[in-house]
């Protein structure tokens, strides 16, 4: 048996952790008929690819001569991590704009196109 | 101004009025006043200015060219001819609305416009229950109801002013083409009008057999057109008098002799001139020849024929327009049309214009043409007087009696009475248009054409009896002889008087005065024997009699001026030679004073000058002898149908064969109907047949095999070409509706196919490409 | 084998994050939702922190933390008044989602767990005698178009010196980008006199349309 605990965190590590946050995300997406909650399934999302960044850019988790994202992951988990604050200010806006016209946030309310 | 510039303005103006008027009456007619009766008072007022204005052009006239030289042929006055507006020229063709003036055609203007001035006012009463809607008697429609139709007033005044347009037109011509023009627009009128009943079948049919028999004179119309044409390179009235009637040539003491025109002369010598450019090389040289020779060609008579063909074509046109022995039988059927129509068209102008245009080209006219138509008109006027002896119908009597006129005109123009034609068609024109105009009275006031429903309408209508018995007298003849006497009288015995001068001459031709005599006999006694009828005796219906009154004021009027002129036509103004006849006198065609030319065909036919019958030797018997006939013809009709000393029915039942014969128009129309009309409508029906049979019949096929193909091609269209297109279109749209299904709209959806097909994706990646996803 | 606390810590945090996100998921309160999600991305802001990424981890719990949940806490405030709060979905989509979930769950989790085969050795050597490096400063350059970390390296390429291989054009246009995103959202939501009275049965008759009012 071996002990987890005595073992070095590695890359997959991490890349499982990110990939539970990005299906909790997308479930989230899926399954929440609130926009808000489907808002916070896009940040879960985001967040697991983050930690996939991050990861990648880690030089804590790369063997010696393995190639690593360095900076570059950072700055890219960077952008999206501003990239999705717009999202969010964004998302919320048009969840306020529908809310205010039809008085609730079910996005299943909103297919007054496909008529 | 001038006189030349103040008449062709006057007579050019009274001319265009009417036509205004058409042209007004045309477009707002129906608008003019309550159904249309302003446009009577329009058409009224356009013909009164243009009686003014034709008034004013003869005072012009007589005061520049006064009467009373006597016959003074040196010294002939000049007519005023000459363009208002050159209409077209093609090479030497050249047609022009021109003018011709000499004191005929004021004269004719004059009169002209004053009958129909009269004939216009009369109208206004006669016509007025076209105001409101008719219901024609005589019409059944196929339901078994009379007809009932909309009022014409105001169409009826629409032709009538196209009509006083076209006549005045007719006279004011300046060339034969623009004659032609009006002549077959005073026909077409003439349709019109007769066909203004036109939902009667006996009215279009005289209205058809009008036109048809006309187009029949009108061909020789424009055969004599065309020879003269042909012959003198012109349509000019005055051009064709110079060449015709050139100054200083012949024997006669006045010159203007009828000499065959250059161009005649030289068609008929048509191969002596190729035989002389043959031999001549130089052409200035041949046409010199030609001229040396051309009197001698005259001289043998090379070219003469072609006048006679002119003559005799342009009097065939007149023998139509003017009814005459063989084209006399649309004037009566004419009665059809309203009876001021009667009064205006076919008998006071346009059936005068026949007559008018044989004086007008009396130059023309060869010895040999004058004969026939002397011969002609004594024909025709012996034939309408018998058949006038036994018609029953009021306007038919009046009908036959103005072809009987109309053959007198045509006898004295035929023997040389230029001046005697002319004065009579005026006096008649006054005197028959007074007649007409009375039977209209009668008819309005009686609902009846047939005399024998009529008798005692004296008292009921004395108006109308007055001014008709002056019309009788006037027609007969009456007057106190060598003394006075009425229009009539002086015409008439003009014509007789000419006649025996002629008869004088040419012992031959002796019967055309004894015809004409007689004639005079047969005039008294149908013309009373009307009037008996009519306004004597007693009721022989009540109901007619009972309905029968006096013409409304409007209409009575009209009567008497024309009464008065029928009384004072002939007379001349007292103390002064102020007259008819002397202007007409004045207004003859130079060179026919003298009547003495001789024809190359007939040597021995002289024709005598019009001037020699006005002597004493000749002059009194005449008039004795016409007047004597004439008590004759009065005398007979009184003893049968006023005193009734002799039963009218004993007599035609005596005189069956005959009477028959007489009532029966001589056969003329079964003659017709056997010669002409069958075989032409047997040919037509024969074309008919082949057309509805043959050429239908291919027609038909080639259209049945176009349908058939035409649907075959449109079964490919709709099965294939329609097909591949709708089928296209249905696979896309079915296409579009089941992908439509996935389109749901709903968001969470669309994450968790986005999932899916990512899951999907991945799995595939993975069988696939496995070393790429996991590395070497 | 000593127990490795950046191993323990990881697990911790690792556990934090997916124990939250999974309650993110489950809950039906969109309160409590908004909570469990602080908490998961708290943690996986420690998790960068673990990973040696000190400056976006900050940034996470500033931006995140700090900027975006409050963000969706207002939005939660303004739109969840009543019972609208909480919308439920039908078993069936449950189900639905869960398959679709596991799936794609397994298929990543095959992908990380294979990761190991990416590096030469298949040995991932954590070097303990690392010391930590602020990573603010060449983050601060990258994004000015300097790579000061890679000038360190072996390879000194010309265009990393003249800075063409930095961030400099991609952050002006997130800074634009952001700029331009907060005035629209400010213009979306901005207060509009109708929204006080939404208009009723403006949709179809079947929409659970309830008025805030009751």
């Amino acid at each position: 048996m071996i002990n987890p605990v005595a073992e070095p965190v590695s890359l997959m590590h991490y890349l499982v952790v990110g990939a539970i946050l990005f299906v909790c995300g997308v479930v989230c997406m899926t399954a929440k008929r609130n926009a808000i909650g489907v808002l916070m399934g896009i940040e879960l999302v985001l967040n697991g690819a983050n930690l996939n960044f991050v990861a990648f850019g880690s030089p804590y988790l790369q063997s010696g001569g393995a190639p690593s994202l360095g900076l570059d992951g950072h700055l890219m988990a960077l952008f999206v991590i501003v990239l999705a604050a717009a999202e969010a200010a964004m998302a919320l806006a048009i969840a306020l704009s529908f809310y205010n016209a039809h008085a609730t946030v079910d996005v299943d309310q909103a297919n007054e196109l496909k008529r | 101004m001038d006189l030349a510039q103040v008449l062709p303005l006057l007579l050019g103006l009274a001319w265009l009025t009417p036509l205004a008027s058409f042209a007004a009456i045309v477009f707002f007619g129906p608008r003019m006043g309550h159904a249309g009766k302003g446009a009577g008072y329009v058409a009224i007022g356009a013909i009164a200015a243009s009686a003014v204005l034709s008034i004013l052009a003869l005072i012009a006239w007589l005061i520049a060219h006064p009467l009373g030289g006597g016959h003074d042929a040196a010294h002939p006055v000049a007519a005023i001819a000459g363009e208002w507006y050159p209409l077209a020229v093609a090479g030497e063709l050249k047609i022009a609305i021109g003018y011709y003036i000499d004191g005929l055609t004021v004269a004719m203007f004059a009169m002209v416009t004053v009958v129909a001035l009269c004939i216009h006012v009369y109208s206004l009463g006669y016509m007025h229950e076209e105001l409101h809607e008719v219901t024609d008697p005589l019409v059944t429609l196929a339901n078994g109801q009379t007809l009932k139709r909309r009022g014409r007033f105001h169409r009826f005044f629409q032709y009538l002013s196209l009509f006083c347009f076209s006549m005045l037109g007719l006279v004011i011509a300046g060339n034969v083409a623009m004659v032609f023009v009006f002549w077959e627009l005073v026909g077409i009128c003439s349709y019109l009008l007769i066909g203004f009943y036109i939902e009667r079948k006996s009215a279009s049919n005289a209205a058809n057999k009008a036109f048809i028999v006309n187009r029949v004179g009108d061909f020789g119309m424009i055969v004599g057109l065309m020879a003269l044409w042909s012959g003198l390179g012109t349509f000019s009235f005055d051009e064709i008098f110079q060449q015709v009637r050139p100054a200083g040539h012949g024997p006669a003491a006045h010159g203007h002799a009828l000499t065959v025109p250059d161009g005649m002369v030289r068609f008929a010598a048509r191969e002596e001139i190729a035989a002389i450019y043959q031999g001549t090389p130089d052409a200035r040289q041949a046409e010199h020849a030609i001229r040396e020779q051309l009197p001698g060609w005259r001289a043998e008579g090379l070219g003469y024929g072609l006048l006679v063909v002119a003559g005799l074509g342009i009097f065939c046109g007149c023998v139509g327009k003017s009814a005459q022995f063989p084209l006399h039988v649309w004037l009566p059927d004419a009665m059809e049309g309203p009876t001021p129509v009667s009064a205006l068209i076919h008998a006071a102008t346009m059936v005068a214009a026949g007559v008018y245009l044989v004086g007008r080209f009396y130059p023309v006219f060869t010895p040999e043409v004058l004969l026939v138509i002397a011969v002609v008109g004594c024909i025709t006027l012996f034939i309408a007087a018998t058949i006038a002896l036994t018609a029953t119908d009021i306007k038919r009597v009046l009908a036959y009696s103005t072809v009987s006129q109309l053959g007198y005109m045509m006898l004295a123009l035929g023997v040389g009475g230029w001046v005697a034609g002319l004065f009579h068609l005026f006096t008649h024109a006054f005197f028959k248009a007074l007649l007409f105009l009375c039977s209209g009275s009668v008819i309005h006031a009686t609902g009846t054409n047939e005399m024998p429903r009529m008798g005692g309408l004296l008292r009921k209508m004395p108006w109308t009896a007055g001014t008709m018995l002056v019309g009788c007298l006037a027609i007969a003849g009456a007057g106190i002889p060598l003394v006075i006497g009425l229009s009539g009288y002086y015409s008439k015995d003009g014509i007789l008087a000419q006649l025996y001068s002629f008869a004088g001459q040419n012992p031959s031709y002796a019967w055309l005065f004894y015809v004409a005599a007689g004639g005079a006999a047969l005039t008294a006694f149908y013309m009373f024997r009307l009037w008996f009828m009519t306004f004597l005796g007693s009721p022989r219906d009540e109901h007619v009699y009972a309905h029968a009154h006096e013409s409304p004021r409007v209409m009575v009027v009209p009567l008497v001026i024309l009464a008065v002129f029928a009384v004072i036509a002939g007379w001349n103004v007292p103390g002064t030679e102020l007259g008819l006849q002397p202007l007409l006198e004045q207004a003859r065609p130079l060179g026919t004073a003298e009547g003495a030319s001789q024809g190359l065909f007939l040597p021995t036919l002289t024709l005598p000058a019009e001037h020699l019958s006005h002597a004493h030797e000749i002059h009194v018997p005449v008039t004795l002898l016409a007047f004597s006939v004439a008590v004759a013809g009065f005398l007979l009709a009184a003893v049968i149908y006023w005193w009734r000393l002799l039963d009218a029915d004993v007599i035609s039942r005596m005189f069956w064969p005959v009477h028959d014969f007489l009532r029966n128009k001589w056969w003329f129309d079964e003659l017709y109907q056997f010669l002409f009309v069958r075989p032409v409508l047997a040919g037509a029906r024969l074309a008919a047949g082949i057309d509805r049979v043959v050429i239908d019949g291919l027609a038909h096929a080639l259209a049945g095999a176009v349908r058939l193909f035409s649907r075959f091609d449109d079964w490919i269209d709709r099965l294939f070409v329609d097909g591949a297109v709708n089928a296209t279109a249905n696979v896309t749209y079915e296409a579009g509706l089941r992908l439509r299904e996935i389109q749901t709209g709903a968001i969470r959806q669309y994450v968790m196919w986005v999932a899916a097909g990512t899951v999907g994706l991945f799995v595939l990646a993975m069988f696939l490409w496995s070393y790429t996803l996991a590395g070497p | 084998m000593g127990i490795v606390f950046h191993t323990v810590l990881f697990y911790l945090l690792a556990i934090l994050a997916c124990g939250f996100a999974v309650a993110v998921v489950l809950s039906n309160n969109i309160v409590r939702m908004a909570f469990y999600l602080v908490a998961c991305l708290g943690a996986v802001a420690g998790l960068f922190f673990l990973a040696g990424a000190d400056f976006v981890g900050a940034l996470q719990l500033m931006i995140y933390v700090g900027g975006t949940l409050v963000l969706l806490i207002f939005g939660v405030m303004l739109t969840a008044r009543g019972p609208l709060a909480n919308i439920q979905t039908s078993r069936a989509q449950w189900a639905m989602v869960g398959l679709i979930g596991a799936s794609l769950l397994a298929v990543l989790l095959y992908a990380a767990t294979t990761a190991g085969k990416w590096t030469h050795s298949g040995q991932i050597v954590a070097d303990r005698s690392h010391v930590s490096k602020p990573t603010a400063t060449p983050i601060g350059l990258a994004l000015l178009g300097v790579r000061a970390d890679r000038l360190n390296a072996e390879r000194t390429d010309a265009a990393l010196g003249k800075g063409m291989a930095g961030y400099l054009l991609p952050f002006e246009i997130v800074s634009v980008h952001l700029v331009v995103v907060l005035i629209g959202a400010a213009y979306l939501a901005r207060a509009r006199r109708r929204a006080t009275t939404p208009p009723m049965a403006a949709t179809s008759g079947d929409s659970n349309n309830l008025d805030p009012g009751d």
